[in-house]
């Protein structure tokens, strides 16, 4: 599942979340900001196995995470390479993925508890157009940890109707499926309620 | 006298009366609630853990007017549902055990400890750290029994508990919730055999209480329901 925090004691899990944020956040930033050529789209790949092999994460996770997105890349790319050619496609679909892989290594090796408390910190100015950073905090915590839930109802639903014999159809697959998430909705909202939150 | 009694208490939704002038006082250490689908068993759990409120009546847990001090209910009564996946919030097993304790803002020495002795408590010491969606569907209802009872709960609401559960892990849930300890237990089951291992028992029926009383004279009497 992509972006789920993974247990370790590499170099990322190691160090606390605060900077680990600025540094990867810069990277992505860096990266962003490059020219389009052949140049970047290989400093962006060697920046996404450096960070990867030596950060402890190990270069199986990095190719679970380029696979996690790879129809996201597939439609960068091929949409860019009709309209802009060949080195523009291939030098934004490397940034791209380098974005969002480096994105990931926060949520990969920062304890949910300890990304909170940092989540909690950063959304303090949100205080003054009252906005209760740490309610804000927990929401972001919480949506994290609903992705495999609702990735496991979807699984459900899709085998339910194999089963059944059933034809292949968005329609036919997104109405329970809906049902099904916001029944998990309603019981998460008991649960948080029943935690006292 | 009992310090959580239900007088009179009726929920309507819509047209639909769910619960019908129900007055009961919990009186046993543990109390099942039984009865068929529909009957009302879990409107009233919900009721006592204060996430429905009572269209009339009163209605007091632990002393406590739910409507008037939830926050107070909720710092000393626990719930736990049937479905375990509904009941985590954190990706691994010992943040979500510790998110229970994010109300009482402990030192994190003090929590960290709580957690640790709730893990050793409920076998799970030895996965706190794997992903909580990752664990088997007994493992992931023991977890939702150690973040109900971390919080160390005078009164363990519990609607159908073991209603996900094979009969090994069933048994193992039923032995932590029945265990004694400083707790009191509401629950609704269908596990008759579950509902006689407690103090007293609750029939359940279109929305009223039919019977109380021990668990053996009421489970005869809903069986005996079930024949006719």
């Amino acid at each position: 599942m992509l972006m789920l925090y993974v247990p370790g004691d590499g170099l990322w899990h190691r160090m606390p979340a605060a900077p680990k944020l600025v540094l990867l956040l810069a990277a992505v930033l860096g990266i962003s900001l490059l020219p389009a050529t052949w140049a970047t789209a290989a400093a962006s790949a060697a920046a996404l196995v450096l960070a990867y092999a030596l950060g402890g994460l190990g270069l199986r996770e990095l190719w679970r995470q380029i696979l996690a997105i790879r129809w996201l890349l597939a439609l960068v790319l091929l949409s860019q390479l009709v309209l802009l050619g060949p080195e523009d496609a291939v030098a934004n679909t490397a940034r791209a993925a380098a974005a969002i892989a480096l994105s990931a290594i926060v949520s990969l090796t920062t304890p949910t508890g300890v990304l909170l408390a940092a989540l909690e910190h950063a959304l303090r100015p949100l205080a003054l157009i009252r906005i209760d950073p740490e309610r804000a905090a927990l929401v972001l915590a919480v949506a994290m940890n609903a992705i495999p839930v609702l990735g496991k109802l979807a699984r459900d639903v899709r085998e339910a109707q194999r089963a059944r014999g059933g034809p292949a159809s968005l329609r036919l697959f997104a109405v329970p499926f809906l049902v099904a998430a916001l029944k998990y909705a309603d019981e998460l909202g008991d649960a948080l309620a029943a935690r006292g939150v | 006298m009992s310090d959580t009694v239900l007088a009179g208490v009726g929920v309507q939704r819509g047209e639909t009366a769910v619960l019908r002038d129900v007055t009961l006082a919990i009186t046993g250490r543990t109390t099942a609630v039984i009865g068929e689908n529909g009957s009302g068993k879990s409107t009233l759990i919900r009721i006592l853990g204060g996430l429905t409120s009572a269209s009339t009546g009163t209605v007091r847990v632990l002393g406590l007017d739910p409507a008037r001090d939830i926050r107070g209910l909720r710092r000393r009564v626990a719930v736990v549902f049937s479905n375990p996946d509904a009941q985590i919030v954190m990706p691994t097993v010992e943040e979500d055990v510790a998110f229970s304790l994010r109300p009482d803002r402990l030192p994190p020495a003090e929590r960290d400890r709580r957690v640790a002795q709730a893990l050793t408590r409920f076998g799970l010491a030895g996965i706190a750290r794997r992903p909580s969606h990752e664990l088997s569907g007994g493992q992931k209802q023991l977890l939702a029994l150690c973040g109900a009872f971390v919080r160390e709960p005078e009164l363990v609401i519990a609607d159908e508990p073991t209603a996900y559960l094979d009969a090994r892990n069933a048994r193992q849930v039923a032995d932590h919730l029945l265990a004694p300890g400083t707790h009191r237990l509401v629950m609704a089951t269908h596990d008759l055999a579950l509902a006689a291992r407690c103090e007293s028992a609750v029939l359940m029926h279109d929305g009223q209480v039919a019977t109380v009383g021990r668990p053996a004279e009421v489970i005869a009497r809903y069986e005996a329901s079930l024949r006719c």
